[in-house]
């Protein structure tokens, strides 16, 4: 389902010399400096697996998860959804594709739920029937129903990361990226989030991705595990071969 | 693409369009002390402004040729074409908010322009209480130069209002997106605002002749309303627009349009390319 | 939402260095006016007269003066009242040992010192060298002249104080500024002076306290007024400071006590 071969994402930053010297120097010859975020990264993602992607910061895990979902794009190589190249067909991979970024919400502020998920349903051309079953659908496993009518500014956190759940699935999307979505999230809402991904993997075959730094997320959810680190793949394999490789091997040493 | 794909693709955008409209007009209900905040605001602005001006224009009678009744016209249609800028192109004023923050992701992540979603998907609603004086002056400003509303007229006014919202909206496009190369967020809405009264609501004649060609040949405000209403109230002025004036609006309106979308999705791709 | 963006970017703006770009764009944008008023000014005099011995020359003196007089008239006050409110530590502020409004009255002062040099000047500068130098009608003038312009001063603080008292009631500011910005500047005479106006409308116009903030320095400058008017109407700017006082000193001790009895 998704295919990552070779990717790899460079940046060039202009090196601001300290002080006066620095700034004269740099205004006469711009040293640049070449920072190699994702450094040739190759896996495959099958059909309903639910992949953990996990890194400490500055690895490079949101660099390639923003490249796997059109908002960057590679340095080179590519990235397949379901055989089709995301980089290059954007408008019309991203159909296939469900984001939810943790910190970040999708839905308007200042208007009730509902209203957002309209201009979803037009945005993303869901035939009527297929979107009241599909809500009918969230609202069995998340409870969504109640909170349709309620503006989105005066939701909880917990409440609100229903909604961006919710709107991410409208379109029955065939992979579901999710950027660190239990920060701040109480035991109830990490709860209903987990059993949220379960169930859709498991009625609607849904492939997910999530990067995430809570043990909970992976012990409940991810069946496999991709490390990455200095942007290369430093392990993949499932939960309970890495944790005994790793048992008993120190921080910092992976 | 077939002629079956174009309608289908502008079918979609035009229904995304509406229920945005829909939307716009739904947040009124939530925020009613803004809606009434400007429709205080609004008003005084252009509604006292205008007075203010016609009192200094109505001691001599004229200014370069523009009596008290024609200058109201211009100032009413100018207000108009803010009003409309206002409504669908204003977040171009806060695009380096969007850069800074990394809220183009959203956009990217969805099946549609990312142009389009940036101005269709914010429509700013506000904008009305612009529209309200705008019309009220220029009414003001047909019935004291008896302009007759004929076929052609009408027409012309449509031609000529959908011209200047496009170079209105074209010049927030192209400053909005110098924040892509910058990366900050400056807010430079309240001199193109300045700069925009001053030279579209009073007739541009006023000006020396080098600031008139810079405005006419390079940033073409002066097609936003001081030729095509020229040639409407049938007023001369330094060069012949040949009964052109409000089609050439409108063409400008296009080029602009087309120019700064282009400048936008180069800016886009940096943003692609690098990240925020 | 279109105030949620205005809140957050203007708070960016004073964290980060684009606030040098405001500072900058200040003078931009009365350079601008500046420039554009006055030829609006020489297109309509041309070589004609006004009432008593105005011409063009002395309406770009005006011009030229309102936009330096302009960088005195920036007031900071009714935003740190609505953050205050906002942030909700207001009840903290008020019972201070020092006097709130006092404070803010101090960073005003303060802002407006810096702002001499730093905008003043150069739009003074820009005014005389785009178009020409705004010399003051006679010598004896610049006493009456600063005497009037720290009272205009005055008024215009105090204007801005009460109006900040606004956000003590839930009301969304941001149009509200901008209401107020073009009050004073349409009803002062700060762009078209207030002598164009028809004669009811101006008697009107000449009971409320805007007038007083623009009007009257500018008429000392130029010289528009016969010094017994110009007297009088001092009298009358003294009277505003003094009611305007004591209206602000009345509503900032309501607000002491709403806050004390809601807890901010």
């Amino acid at each position: 389902m998704i295919t990552v071969s070779n990717l790899y994402k460079e940046y060039h930053v202009t090196q601001k010399g300290k002080g006066l010297g620095g700034t004269l120097k740099a205004l006469v010859r711009n040293e640049k400096k070449i920072i190699k975020a994702v450094n040739g990264l190759d896996f495959h993602v099958g059909k309903g697996e639910i992949v953990g992607f996990i890194g400490p910061n500055g690895s490079g895990k949101s660099t390639t998860i923003k490249m796997m979902t059109g908002i960057l794009t590679p340095t080179s190589g590519e990235v397949l959804i379901d055989g089709r190249n995301i980089t290059k067909y954007r408008k019309d991979v991203v159909r296939e594709i469900g984001v939810v970024f943790g910190q970040r919400t999708q839905l308007n502020w200042d208007l009730r739920l509902e209203e957002t998920f309209e201009l979803l349903r037009h945005i993303y051309r869901i035939d009527k029937k297929e979107y009241r079953e599909t809500l009918e659908v969230m609202n069995s496993i998340l409870g969504i129903g109640a909170l349709l009518d309620k503006p989105v500014r005066q939701m909880s956190l917990g409440q609100r990361v229903k909604g961006d759940l919710t709107a991410a699935m409208l379109h029955s999307p065939k992979v579901l990226f999710l950027d660190e979505p239990t920060i701040g999230l109480d035991f109830e809402a990490k709860y209903a989030l987990h059993e949220f991904i379960k169930e859709i993997n498991r009625v609607k075959k849904t492939t997910v991705l999530l990067t995430t730094h809570d043990l909970s997320d992976i012990q409940e959810l991810c069946e496999r595990l991709l490390i990455i680190n200095d942007g290369i793949l430093v392990d993949d394999g499932n939960l309970t071969e890495i944790t005994e490789k790793y048992r008993y091997m120190k921080p910092g040493t992976a | 693409m077939s002629i079956k794909k174009t309608y289908s693709t502008l079918a979609h955008y035009l229904s995304v369009t509406i229920y945005s409209i829909k939307m716009a007009l739904l947040t009124i209900v939530e925020y009613p002390s803004n809606i009434l905040g400007w429709l205080l605001s609004n008003p005084i602005q252009f509604l006292l402004g205008f007075a203010a001006i016609r009192f200094a224009v109505e001691q001599f009678g004229e200014i370069n040729g523009w009596n008290y009744g024609q200058l109201a016209f211009l100032y009413g249609i100018s207000v108009i074409s803010h009003a409309l800028s206002m409504i669908f192109f204003v977040q171009g004023w806060f695009m380096g908010f969007y850069v800074i923050e990394g809220e183009f992701d959203r956009f990217l992540t969805r099946p549609m322009s990312v142009l389009y979603q940036f101005f269709f998907t914010n429509i700013n609603v506000f904008g009305l209480t612009d529209l309200i004086p705008g019309i009220l002056v220029f009414l003001y400003g047909c019935v004291k130069t008896d302009f007759p509303f004929t076929v052609t007229n009408v027409v012309g006014i449509l031609v000529m209002l959908t011209g200047a919202v496009l170079i209105r909206g074209g010049i927030y496009i192209l400053l909005g997106s110098t924040s892509f190369w910058t990366k900050s967020a400056n807010d430079f809405g309240q001199f193109t605002q300045e700069i925009f009264d001053k030279t579209t609501m009073y007739p541009l004649s006023m000006y020396p002749e080098s600031l008139q060609l810079i405005l006419t040949f390079l940033i073409p405000i002066g097609w936003v309303s001081f030729y095509p209403t020229s040639e409407l109230l049938g007023i001369e002025h330094s060069f012949s627009t040949g009964n052109m004036g409000v089609w050439i609006t409108l063409g400008v309106g296009i080029i602009t349009m087309l120019i700064t979308g282009f400048v936008f999705q180069t800016g886009l791709k940096q943003y692609e390319s690098a990240g925020n | 939402m279109f105030s949620k963006y205005l809140f957050v970017y203007k708070t960016r703006i004073i964290r980060s260095f684009t606030y040098k770009f405001e500072v900058y764009g200040n003078i931009l944008m009365q350079t601008i006016i500046m420039i554009t008023t006055s030829f609006f000014w020489r297109a309509l005099f041309q070589d004609k007269a006004f009432g008593n011995g105005i011409t063009a020359d002395s309406m770009m003196t005006y011009t030229i003066m309102s936009s330096v007089l302009s960088v005195l008239f920036i007031t900071g006050v009714e935003r740190r009242i609505q953050e205050s409110v906002e942030k909700g530590t207001i009840a903290i502020d008020l019972m201070r040992p020092v006097n709130i409004f006092g404070m803010f009255l101090a960073e005003d002062l303060g802002s407006i010192t810096a702002l001499l040099i730093q905008n003043l000047l150069p739009i003074l500068l820009l005014g005389s060298l785009l178009i020409r130098f705004p010399a003051i009608v006679s010598l004896s003038a610049i006493p009456l002249f600063a005497a009037s312009v720290i009272l205009s001063m005055a008024i215009n603080w105090l204007l801005a104080a009460i109006f900040g008292m606004w956000a003590f009631t839930a009301i969304s500011m941001d149009p509200l500024y901008q209401a107020k910005k073009h009050l004073i500047r349409l009803l002062s005479g700060s762009i078209i002076p207030i002598w164009f106006f028809p004669k009811r409308l101006a008697g009107i116009l000449n009971l409320l306290p805007f007038v007083y903030i623009y009007q009257l320095p500018l008429d000392i400058y130029i010289g528009s007024a016969s010094n017994a008017e110009i007297y009088s109407r001092m009298l009358i700017q003294l009277s505003w400071v003094l009611v305007l006082g004591a209206l602000f000193y009345i509503l900032s001790g309501k607000s002491l006590k709403k806050v004390l009895v809601q807890g901010g």
